[in-house]
């Protein structure tokens, strides 16, 4: 019987959830902590039969929900992580390193084996991908709650909206939508301060800004992120010039879709010493690597 | 005569031979004759030569094509006034369905290589026939189109 | 300006047009005085909202005190572009506008709207209560109180007024400020707003060298004047006044303006200039400006549900019309492209605006300007994009429809639910204690928990509705799933049906597609019921699929009741004996139609487009097509926005129109 049949007769008990992690600091499965007040309820509510951080239990599957974190960086990962998929019926992809490949995807635009040879002095026993890689390149994702961390304002939504049955609201607009709704002054128009709201997705609550400082997209990129446009803009205003812009985009999310070219750009640079290099736009995302299909 | 006024008259109130102009509609009728066929009847099977092109008068024909390991799905079915059987002058004169009757069907039916030859012979009787079957084949084109938009499987997906 | 601006307010906020001949006024408070307004307006009961300096802006917020207002501060803008600097010293009012404008009190960003409650023998549906504390604004400008009449014709002056807003509007108490100093994004004399207050404060203060002339505009204004610290003003006082707004006047004169006249046709007729494009790749479509505005009035709903899922309050957001899930509705959105958004929110705010509300949008307080993050200038925008001039269409006649006064959801017991097809359900829901639907109205129905959706109604019982539904999301599906005796939330009827009057005498072509046929039923009941009444009725109706079909079991009767029914679904297996092609296939073999025949068509958008291609190569007029549109819907009676089409919300003015109506609004991308 397939995991999801299995997850419907078990619908009218508690649904069980697992959390667990691949390449990632904890820092999203920790939010799950955060939710402190509503934990117990939740754990009421639903089965907690994986979470390394909150629970020495182990459990194989089922699952009829598992929260993912990290991404994939090693070709036991890339293995484990199909096995989980054909365990659990609703798979979600928690935080930037599961749902862009995290900080850790940096690496996918540097010399892999060169790094490995400088930094281990036994490279030959480090088993690692080339890639840092999100959830979504190796198996179907249910859902995916973004940040670095996850917000828990969205966690709790997601988990309340799961159990009730109707679809999470997880909005796909700008930052800045939540940082006007909140009353926030724009630290771009009022203090010049490079801000990466427009292009990025909300869910923190506008955070950054709310400390006068710009956001860094660790949500990601929005739909529509119009990066070339954001760019020309802070260029025009003199806040940044090209190459800075692009080193913004290098951090969390540096390899979302609609970040990879800029964040690129600048990890190249980076890589080659380089001060200036020319416009970004052509630079493609990194060929992943094939071995891990 | 008495059966070649009924065949006028039939050609006249079709879609497709209403406005053909007089020269083309009698050097068609000389082409035709009418053919009364029973349900289930095969007109065209798909991939076969096509012997003959039908002006449906009354009944209704489907066209179907055959899905492997599937039964046949009609994608369209051709009504009073319309024609079956195009790939009877365009090259390789190979069916594109097979085309079954539903019911009982009346239609005149013209024999493809009598047709073929009539329009080489007669440019006045091309001029004015092909473009009617074209007109026929890209209505059946735009059709299909929308149907591979799929329209009714999206409706009110998504929002709630 | 093309069109008067209004100045009728509600009622109770209305200036008395002659004033006491014995007054004071004008008077004049000395600068030291103005304590005595905060305390007053505190001693009332008033939250005081008043300028304040944070985060490197002049905000508003609300103040305790007069020390808390800005002194010797005034700020430079440019597009993109604020800064704080040094005004006259001591001046209290020597800036222009800020980032923020009374419509973060009177229209918060984000309000309750209602509570819904799952109970062990149904659900209850409580409206939410405004928040009751009497406010009052300190120093609105001209522009701003132009603005707030905008929020008022949108939001109180239509057939249903936003119940949270009303309560916030009418305890509002406002002192205005005119403006004696100029930003170079003001444009408030192009739009014909400022930067002299007409209307709509109860006081007016303009700041000279030494306080403030003042002014009032209502009783509640004059009684106000009465406990403060006044004497008459002076000549000299008077006169520096006006010299100062003159020369407000004179700078904002000097900056770049709207060309107003005629702007509304012209704008219409540039749909498809190039330019729509070429400012989408510097727009970043981030909403700022439609939120940073203080007429946009565009807001979503949220759920915030409790674990157990048996409380869920409901919210009202600000949303915006550049967010690809503003639009969002059968698996897509209708402004997919940037380009489509900028579009959208331009030609709104200054053309189907004005056929919409009979006043622009746009009141020329430059807040888009300054606060796009990228500076892109509407009045450049507007100046690129200046086609030939064009008539401005009537105002519409909103609200044909009587529309229930409900101020939420209310609740209703479920009757009856039956299978339709695989994914369809008509459910049967008790009606009473309200308008009985006409055909072609829907209903928003919700569950707690769920946002409300719109839904058609199928067919009108006398103390029931029928509602046929299609599980296509987790709302509709949980509604599919109800059962004979639970309970739902209903707010309706809604919007405005099929003409059934205009349609007496004449022949009738009915075109459905899909689910397209439940909104048609009843109007297809109402010509059975009433059969001689009509000319011949032909109905087309077309399906995906023969399991899809709808109402099987009433065609018979149909035809009975003597209207002709064709049938064609999209594909089926060799079983199926009858049509297959699109529906505009039935058209291909059907007779002429008549002169005269009235077309009622219902499906998808592309499938309608078609069928109106069809239909008017035969002969049909566009005023004689009725269409019936989706969009997304989440208030339904023209309050949020989501609908917006050209000069109609889809829900309040539609979803039934003419294809003569909607003119370019129909069969267009991105609108």
């Amino acid at each position: 019987m397939p995991a999801t049949d299995r997850a419907q007769d078990r619908a009218m008990s508690r649904p069980r959830l697992g959390v667990v992690k691949f390449a990632s600091c904890d820092g999203c499965q920790l939010t799950l902590l955060d939710l402190e007040d509503e934990l117990l309820p939740i754990t009421d509510r639903v089965e907690i039969v994986e979470f390394a951080e909150a629970t020495s239990a182990r459990s194989s599957g089922p699952y009829d929900l598992l929260l993912v974190e990290g991404s994939i960086s090693t070709p036991e990962q890339a293995h484990e992580i199909v096995e989980l998929r054909r365990q659990t019926a609703k798979l979600v992809t928690i935080g930037a390193c599961a749902t862009a490949g995290g900080i850790q995807a940096l690496r996918n635009v540097a010399d892999h084996d060169a790094w490995r040879a400088a930094i281990y002095p036994e490279p030959a026993w480090i088993e690692s991908l080339a890639t840092a890689t999100p959830i979504a390149d190796h198996v179907t994702v249910d859902a995916e709650l973004r940040g670095c961390p996850i917000a828990p304002g969205q966690l709790k939504e997601f988990l309340v909206a799961s159990l009730v049955g109707r679809r999470p609201q997880l909005p796909d607009e700008a930052v800045c939508m939540e940082c006007k709704r909140a009353g926030r002054v724009c630290v771009v128009v009022a203090s010049g301060e490079a801000c990466l709201g427009p292009v990025t997705r909300t869910g923190c609550g506008a955070l950054c800004p709310a400390y006068a400082r710009g956001c860094y997209a660790c949500f990601g990129p929005r739909e529509s992120a119009n990066v070339a446009g954001l760019r020309q803009g802070f260029v025009a205003a003199s806040l940044l010039t090209e190459a800075e812009v692009d080193e913004r985009f290098a951090g969390f999310t540096a390899m979302a879709p609609a970040f990879a070219p800029s964040a690129s750009a600048a990890a190249l640079s980076y890589r080659e010493g380089a001060v200036v290099r020319p416009s970004t736009d052509k630079a493609a995302r990194p060929e992943v690597d094939d071995a891990r299909r | 005569m008495t059966e070649r006024r009924d065949l006028a008259a039939s050609l006249a109130t079709s879609w497709f031979g209403a406005d053909l102009p007089p020269h083309a509609r009698a050097a068609f009728l000389d082409l035709a004759r009418v053919v009364d066929l029973p349900a289930d009847h095969e007109l065209t099977r798909e991939g076969e030569l096509t012997t003959e092109l039908d002006v449906v008068i009354s009944g209704r024909v489907a066209l179907q094509l055959r899905v492997p390991g599937r039964s046949r799905a009609t994608i369209l079915t051709v009504e009073p006034g319309d024609i079956v059987g195009w790939s009877a002058v365009v090259p390789p004169y190979r069916a594109t369905s097979t085309a079954v009757t539903v019911g009982v069907v009346k239609a005149l039916a013209v024999d493809a290589v009598a047709l073929r030859d009539a329009l080489r012979a007669d440019d006045a009787l091309a001029a004015s026939l092909y473009p009617r079957l074209l007109e026929s084949v890209a209505r059946r084109l735009q059709g299909t189109r929308l149907q591979l938009l799929d329209l009714f499987s999206g409706q009110g997906e998504g929002t709630w | 300006m093309t069109t008067a601006r209004p100045t009728a307010l509600p009622a109770s906020l209305s200036p008395a047009s002659h004033p006491d001949p014995d007054s004071l006024e004008p008077a004049f408070l000395e600068r030291a005085d103005l304590a005595a307004l905060v305390v007053a307006l505190r001693d009332d009961g008033r939250a005081v909202i008043g300028p304040t300096v944070r985060d490197g802006a002049v905000i508003l917020d609300e103040i305790t005190s007069v020390d808390e207002l800005p002194v010797g501060v005034r700020e430079t803008q440019a597009p993109g572009h604020y800064r704080l600097g040094d005004g006259r010293p001591d001046r209290i009012f020597d800036f222009t506008v800020g980032p923020m404008s009374p419509k973060g009190w009177t229209f918060p960003a984000r309000v309750p709207i209602g509570t819904a409650r799952r109970t062990p023998d149904g659900a209850t549906f409580s409206a939410a209560t405004p928040d009751a504390r009497p406010l009052a604004f300190l120093g609105v400008r001209a522009c701003e109180l132009a603005a707030l009449d905008v929020q008022d014709r949108v939001l109180l002056r239509g057939p249903v007024a936003d119940h949270d807003y009303d309560a916030r509007r009418r305890s509002a108490l406002i002192v205005s400020v005119e403006c004696t100093t100029a930003a170079t994004t003001c444009f408030c004399t192009s739009m014909g707003t400022g930067p002299e207050v007409r209307d709509g404060a109860d006081l007016v203060l303009t700041e000279t060298t030494a306080g403030f002339v003042v002014r009032t505009g209502s009783e509640r204004g004059r009684d106000l004047l009465a406990r403060l610290p006044v004497r008459p003003a002076t000549d000299l006082e008077r006169d520096e006044a006006a010299g100062g707004v003159a020369e407000a006047r004179a700078a904002v004169s000097a900056n770049a303006g709207v060309a107003t006249t005629g702007l509304p046709g012209r704008l219409g007729a540039a749909l498809d200039h190039p330019r729509w494009a070429e400012v989408a790749e510097r727009c970043l479509t981030c909403g700022n400006c439609t939120l940073v505005c203080p007429t946009c009035f565009c807001t979503s709903v949220e759920q915030v549900s409790d674990l157990e899922g048996t409380e869920t309050t409901t919210n009202r957001a600000w949303a915006s019309c550049f967010s690809a899930e503003f639009a969002a509705v059968a698996g897509g959105t209708f402004r997919s492209r940037p380009q489509d958004r900028y579009r959208q929110w331009l030609t709104h705010k200054f053309s189907t605006w004005v056929d919409q509300f009979g006043t622009s949008g746009c009141v020329g307080c430059g807040r888009c300007v300054t606060w796009c993050p990228v500076g892109i200038d509407v009045r450049e925008e507007l100046a690129a994009i200046a086609p030939p001039p064009r008539q401005a269409l009537p105002v519409l006649p909103i609200a044909p429809s009587p529309v229930p006064d409900d101020a939420w959801l209310r609740a209703a017991r479920v009757l009856d639910s039956r299978r339709e097809t695989d994914d369809v359900v008509t459910m049967t829901v008790a009606w009473n204690d309200a308008p009985r639907p006409r055909p072609g109205q829907f209903v928003m129905i919700g569950l707690p928990g769920y946002p409300a959706a719109p839904i058609s109604v199928s067919r009108v019982h006398d103390a029931a509705i029928e509602l046929t539904i299609r599980a296509a999301g987790p709302a509709t599906t949980a509604l599919t799933r109800l059962g004979p005796g639970e309970e739902v939330g209903r707010r309706g009827p809604l919007g405005r049906g099929w003409p059934v009057e205009r349609m007496v005498g004449r022949d009738i072509v009915i075109v459905a597609g899909g689910i397209g046929l439940a909104p048609l039923r009843p109007l297809i009941d109402s010509i059975a019921a009433d059969r001689l009444q009509f000319g011949a009725v032909r109905i087309f109706l077309g399906a995906r699929t023969p399991r899809d079909r709808l109402f099987t079991a009433e065609l018979a009767a149909w035809t009975e009741a003597g209207l002709l029914v064709d049938e064609t679904v999209d594909r089926a297996g060799a079983d199926w004996l009858g049509r297959v092609g699109v529906v505009t296939h039935l058209f291909d073999h059907s007779e002429r139609i008549p002169e005269g025949t009235i077309a009622a068509v219902c499906g998808p958008e592309r499938m309608m487009e078609a069928t109106a291609d069809v239909l008017r190569s035969r002969g049909l007029t566009d005023d004689r097509i009725l269409v019936t549109l989706e969009r997304h819907m989440d208030c339904g009676v023209g309050l949020c926005g989501h609908c917006q089409l050209g000069r109609f919300f889809v829900c309040r003015d539609g979803p039934v129109f003419s294809l003569a109506e909607l003119g370019d609004a129909f069969g267009r991308e991105g609108r």
